[in-house]
């Protein structure tokens, strides 16, 4: 897990442009099933992690970082909203909020603003809620 | 109140409790509640304040109204989106057994252990003699616990404990308990 620059191993990055950009107005790239990440990672935009997608390292979003189903990512994160239906270990931060789906699993310590865990998720990690020490740099 | 409660059912907290809970069925939180204690049930469910460890051995759930800051050990967990969570979290399979065991045998090491019960004379090994306990508590909320609970009250002596369980059983399970935990609330309350 060392922290360098973002290497998009894989060719496929969807970038779902319009009806994301329409969404909010914002950059957005997802990695799919055969698509991994590994490094570092600053970013404006929001991104995805669907079917079975890989990120290790350091994710640091302007935007949202959703994690799907069956995915995995390894790494600390930092970003408005997460959103986690696969499994997820390090470091979180989410200066808005953190959702935690049915088959979500967390294993890291998070600090949210605000915190929602449907039943079947699984977490195990300190929790903080409120103020942040460190505003993330975002975009 | 402020002491310790071991109950055998479930339990309905509509006030202000400090100290230590430990019940074998569900625990209620409810919103208008404040709680400095450490809870352990089976199935909890806050909407109101809690500040204390908690132990579910199946489910907690900190509904949208509900505020708990305290470390957590629980089998399943719910937030819900507003609810108001600080501490950490242990989940999944060692959790949810380790935690019966813990919460039923020895309640102790669960609990935030010393400070807030106002029963300065009371020692920590609350589950190898609970009549002392009683008796210390007493020291501190003499009337409620005498008055208002007979029976939930934490006591190792079989009897007060049989006596609770046929009240449950007969009464319907949550309601009679609830009803003893309100009316010891509310006298808690004008006591405080």
């Amino acid at each position: 897990m060392e922290t360098q620059e973002a290497i998009a191993e894989s060719t496929p990055v969807e970038t779902d442009g319009q009806s994301d950009s329409k969404r909010d107005g914002q950059k957005r790239f997802t990695l799919g099933p055969n698509d991994s990440l590994e490094g570092k990672l600053t970013y404006g935009g929001s991104m995805a992690v669907e079917g079975g997608g890989r990120a290790e390292g350091e994710l640091r979003l302007g935007g949202n970082v959703e994690v799907g189903n069956g995915s995995v990512v390894k790494a600390l994160i930092e970003a408005s909203n997460v959103t986690i239906k696969g499994e997820v270990e390090g470091r979180l931060t989410a200066r808005d909020k953190l959702t935690l789906g049915k088959n979500a699993k967390l294993n890291g310590d998070v600090q949210v603003r605000r915190l929602q865990i449907e039943d079947g998720a699984s977490l195990n990690g300190y929790v903080r809620m409120g103020d942040f020490e460190q505003q993330a740099p975002g975009s | 109140m402020i002491g310790q409660v071991y109950i055998e059912g479930d339990l309905r907290v509509g006030g202000i409790v400090e100290g230590e809970v430990e019940v074998t069925g569900d625990v209620e939180i409810d919103d208008m509640a404040k709680v400095k204690a450490s809870l352990a049930g089976r199935d909890v469910n806050i909407r109101g304040h809690v500040d204390g460890a908690v132990v579910a051995r199946k489910r907690l759930v900190v509904a949208k109204s509900g505020s708990l800051i305290g470390d957590v050990r629980v089998a399943r967990l719910i937030i819900q989106d507003g609810a108001t969570f600080s501490g950490k979290v242990s989940m999944g399979a060692g959790a949810a057994t380790a935690a019966p065991a813990k919460a039923i045998q020895a309640p102790a090491p669960v609990a935030e252990p010393e400070p807030k019960v106002e029963t300065a004379p009371e020692k920590p090994a609350v589950a190898v003699m609970p009549a002392p306990v009683i008796a210390a508590s007493k020291i501190s909320t003499p009337s409620v616990i005498k008055t208002a609970t007979p029976a939930p009250i934490k006591s190792a002596a079989p009897a007060p404990l049989a006596e609770l369980r046929v009240a449950g059983k007969d009464g319907g399970k949550a309601k009679p308990v609830a009803a003893l935990a309100k009316g010891k609330q509310n006298k808690k309350k004008k006591r405080r």
